[in-house]
């Protein structure tokens, strides 16, 4: 479901609740007894109905988690380094602050055949990042955290050519605005 | 140890009026720090806005930072205040312990201007391990300390408060009783408030979650002094997560209390613990402990049967929110004789934001959902929901109930329905562009937005227009109420 | 006049002579062997080549015979090694340390095999049955011996960072100690060095099996982890971090409790002298708003 979707479904579940607010702040402008009865009758159902709903939501969304399957082998490894305030990207991996500064400052953009399924081995130098990849069009595909002391492993399928910006998505210190890297696809 | 009867609390004339003095008092450094913190939120978007290109981004980071810290601190101390004054109905909490209390937070809340607008501290208000010890040039050391330091002295008062509270509950109920355990077998005496009970449940939750941030606070010295030990980033963000969480959390249940005391006061229906509240909050005091997994899911170093956790606990804690209160809320009023005043109004407003503060939230909590929404605007989209349209409604109403008490002055009708008026539109609308910004891929916590996502720029303008509004309906009800709460300190009570 | 030679043994010596020359430039000679593959003075580095193809070569191994590379692969993985028989130096104790951290691990034949294959064109499949004899391995169907032709070998090479040079100096050819774990055509993982750890074949071997490690924590010196990850037994087991995270749910309970406890006593005392009538001036809390 793409995010413009997910918030539309947002905005009708939230439009409901703003009704149903209203009209019950209306239905004081008439007086009457409460049948408690029949209210918690009423309750019962929404308390079955939301169990339900949020039960078959964790069954339809539990098995689309990004975390890697067992059994699948990508195509192809990325290594990527967070450290303040850029990004390095490479398919050889990085390993120390020098070989970063060498791959922030000279290496060309990696290049990552369409349709390839790429594996991003993710860790920062110094603190928290967060590694985002933007699609040509400038949405949000997929996230890791880039922490330090750990390699986050995130598994993602690029079916569209064109370049691809990361975002730091995790606040980082003054510059994490500007906090960016490219790779294209091709 | 047999179930306890329970006796309510005599208090002489002075004595009350001694309560509410102090109350009061909480109740106006409330409302003093919020339009300032709401100015400085402002200023956040004029940011965003693009209208004050030449400005340093490290200045809107250390206003970020002051700004989360300074409006969870203010609501929590107020949710407290408020429901300690409720509470004196049923049980004798310490004034003495309050008032050092307010004496605390008002000496961490002036340190913390200090680190953030002269030091420029600027670590957002989780100060998540470990970008403290990274200025990247900007910040002094001393600012870091005085940090550590601030955080140390709010954590103490505000520990030492919540724990007398909870002996304050627990001298007139066992704990047992308190957690309205007999409700669930089928008994229904000895009474138990519903204040009683959540308080309970809160107050536990947040003692959890102030522990948690001793931990953090102890181990982020350790290391900061040069002992040579580095922390593991993974541990630190769990605690900081869940001390986080858990107070948030407990604000806004802190705030369902007074809508609990309150709100049938105006509708002329009694709000009693039953059986079907005693399970609701006992099973939001287990799972609320576990929801905050919820907060790491982009954390893939996880083991992932804790984010599977995170994703159950939160979508179950919803149901005895959604079920029981906010139901029970709307029977509360449905056809009721009720009293509509900028006190009703506003807990009324505030129960509604906490349901659909509660949606977004759920929709979040959703992992495959959260892949595309984590760290985008849509965050604090919902928490400000939960806050500004939710706790800060309900706290709001309460000030406005407790300034009417005090006071005994008549309400004006016409100024309440454009009070109304403005905080709807231009809270929901400035909550809006939050919305938007999550969907449209927009991160959140940037300064200055890049070509990427532009439309970031937009949305923060449009929010200006409503925060403009919100603004005007803040200064009103400031007015009204204030005026109220400082007739508190009149001689004759 | 004539030299003394016959024209026929003129004959033959050219003959001869140019045999020489021509077996010297056509025939596969260590003489004339450049660097196949690229030199480093690292050693290869598994982050370069994860998840590449292996090509698929043809072998000619005992009992087997003439097989695809990817004939063996789809049966089960293959630790692919490269050796040559004349090797004083690192080969053998390096396919022997593989033997004993196999035995350790176990496994062997049924999760995956191991291939030997020679990069020496001069070595034969006798040579590999004697270095498989020499290691101890003859007759057990989770090793295969096997030799390719030199353009294949050098397709291998220059596919997985193996390299190997010739050095007239000493006659033998200089090359890195390695194991490749190979799934289903792509490599997996690397073993370097001579010493095979059984721990560090058992996380290969995993991995192999397509166990998937999600994390991998980098060596650091950190106070509390919440878990640590033993390669040997593939499991997580709880740290200290673990109790540190529980400690404030634990400690508040606790806590809570002793509160309570604590605070029963006056509770008792206080019911026993209460009398709401006996008290003058005191306002009902339930008439106070």
């Amino acid at each position: 479901m793409s995010p413009v979707a997910v918030f539309r479904l947002f905005l009708g579940l939230a439009i409901v609740v703003a009704v149903v607010f209203l009209l019950v702040a209306r239905s004081t402008q008439r007086v009457r007894e409460v049948d408690y009865k029949a209210a918690g009758q009423a309750r019962k159902v929404f308390f079955f109905t939301l169990t339900g709903v949020l039960t078959a939501f964790l069954g339809i969304t539990l098995p689309r988690m990004p975390y890697p399957r067992e059994g699948v082998i990508p195509d192809r490894v990325v290594h990527v380094v967070g450290k303040q305030f850029a990004f390095a990207i490479s398919e050889t991996p990085i390993e120390t602050d020098a070989q970063w500064e060498e791959v922030t400052s000279f290496a060309p953009p990696v290049r990552i055949p369409v349709g390839s399924l790429v594996e991003f081995r993710v860790t920062s130098f110094d603190v928290n990042h967060g590694f985002s990849v933007y699609s040509p069009q400038g949405q949000l595909l997929a996230q890791t955290q880039a922490m330090p002391g750990y390699v986050n492993r995130l598994r993602l399928r690029l079916n569209e050519p064109g370049r691809y910006t990361v975002l730091c998505l995790e606040f980082c210190g003054s510059a994490h605005h500007r906090m960016r890297g490219v790779f294209f696809v091709e | 140890m047999a179930d306890q009867v329970v006796v309510s609390p005599v208090w002489s004339g002075v004595e009350q009026q001694r309560w509410r003095r102090l109350t009061a008092t909480w109740m106006l450094v409330m409302l003093l720090l919020f339009p300032v913190l709401l100015l400085l939120g402002a200023f956040m978007r004029i940011v965003q806005a693009n209208w004050l290109p030449t400005l340093l981004p490290e200045w809107f980071y250390a206003v970020m930072t002051l700004h989360g810290l300074g409006m969870v601190g203010t609501w929590f101390v107020g949710a407290m205040a408020a429901v300690s004054y409720v509470l004196t109905q049923y049980v004798r909490p310490s004034r003495a312990i309050s008032w050092g209390t307010l004496a605390a937070t008002v000496l961490g809340v002036l340190l913390l201007l200090v680190t953030t607008l002269v030091g420029r501290f600027g670590v957002g208000w989780y100060f998540l391990y470990p970008l403290p010890f990274y200025p990247a040039g900007v910040w002094p050391n001393w600012a870091t300390w005085m940090f550590l330091f601030s955080l140390a002295i709010l954590g103490v008062g505000w520990t030492v408060w919540a724990v007398d509270l909870l002996r304050a509950i627990a001298r007139s109920y066992s704990l047992r009783v308190a957690l309205a355990w007999h409700y669930i077998r089928g008994r229904t005496e000895p009474e138990v408030p519903p204040a009683v009970l959540i308080t309970t449940v809160s107050l536990i939750s947040a003692l959890a979650g102030f522990l948690a941030a001793v931990i953090i606070l102890v181990l982020s010295v350790l290391e900061w002094a040069g002992t040579g030990f580095t922390n593991d980033a993974l541990l630190m963000k769990n605690l900081i997560f869940f001390f986080g969480h858990v107070l948030v959390n407990i604000t806004m249940y802190l705030g369902v209390v007074l809508v609990y005391d309150v709100l049938p006061r105006y509708s002329a229906r009694p709000w009693k613990t039953n059986r079907m509240v005693a399970i609701a909050w006992n099973t939001v005091l287990f799972l609320v402990l576990f929801a905050y997994f919820h907060h790491l899911y982009m954390d893939f170093v996880q083991p992932q049967w804790v984010q599977v956790l995170g994703q159950v606990a939160s979508y179950f804690i919803s149901v005895p929110a959604a079920v029981v209160t906010i139901f029970s809320a709307l029977v509360l009023v449905y056809g009721a004789s009720m009293r509509w005043t900028l006190s009703s109004i506003l807990m009324y407003l505030g129960v509604m934001g906490w349901a659909i503060g509660g949606v977004a939230a759920v929709i979040d909590s959703t992992i495959a959902v959260n892949l595309r929404f984590h760290n985008t605007l849509w965050v604090p989209a919902h928490f400000h929901t939960y806050y500004l349209m939710g706790v800060v409604l309900m706290l709001l109403g309460f000030a406005a109930h407790f300034g009417q008490e005090v006071s005994q002055q008549s309400e004006n009708g016409r100024l309440t329905k454009i009070i109304t008026a403005l905080f709807v539109i231009g809270g929901y609308g400035f909550l809006l562009m939050f919305y938007l910004g999550g969907a449209h891929s927009v991160p959140r916590r940037y300064a200055v937005y890049p070509q990427e996502v532009l439309q970031g720029v937009d949305y923060a303008r449009i929010a200006l227009g409503f925060i403009a509004l919100l603004f005007l309906g803040v200064v009103l009800y400031l007015w009204e109420t204030g005026r109220r709460c400082l007739l508190a300190f009149r001689t004759s009570p | 006049m004539s030299l003394g030679l016959s024209h026929i043994a003129v004959k033959r010596a050219l003959v001869r002579a140019l045999g020489i020359l021509v077996g010297v430039l056509i025939l596969p000679s260590p003489l004339w062997a450049q660097v196949v593959g690229e030199k480093t003075d690292r050693p290869p580095s598994e982050g370069r080549y994860l998840y590449r193809s292996v090509p698929d070569i043809p072998i000619r191994s005992e009992p087997v015979g003439m097989t695809l590379l990817s004939a063996l692969w789809r049966e089960r993985p293959l630790l692919l090694t490269l050796v040559f028989t004349r090797c004083a130096g690192v080969c053998s104790p390096m396919l022997r340390s593989l033997k004993a951290a196999a035995a350790s691990v176990g496994g062997a034949g049924r999760d995956y095999r191991i291939l030997v294959l020679s990069f020496d064109p001069r070595d034969t499949l006798s040579d590999m049955a004697e270095l498989a004899d020499h290691v101890g391995v003859a007759g057990d169907p989770a090793w295969i011996f096997g030799v390719a032709s030199a353009e294949d070998i050098a397709r291998i090479v220059r596919a997985t960072g193996f390299w190997f040079e010739w050095e007239a100096a000493s006659r033998q050819y200089d090359h890195p100690a390695m194991i490749i774990g190979i799934r289903e055509g792509r490599i997996m993982r690397f073993l370097i060095g001579g010493a095979i750890a059984p721990v560090r074949l058992n996380e290969v071997i995993r991995e192999l099996r397509g166990e998937f490690v999600p994390a991998y924590p980098l060596p650091r010196k950190v106070l509390f982890r919440c878990f640590q990850y033993d390669p040997a037994s593939g499991r997580w087991a709880p740290d200290w971090g673990l109790l540190l995270l529980l400690l404030p749910g634990m400690v508040t309970i606790l806590g809570t409790i002793w509160l309570f406890r604590r605070e029963s006593a006056h509770r008792l005392s206080a019911e026993a002298l209460r009398s709401r009538e006996d008290v003058p001036g005191a306002s009902d809390p339930g008439s106070r708003r």
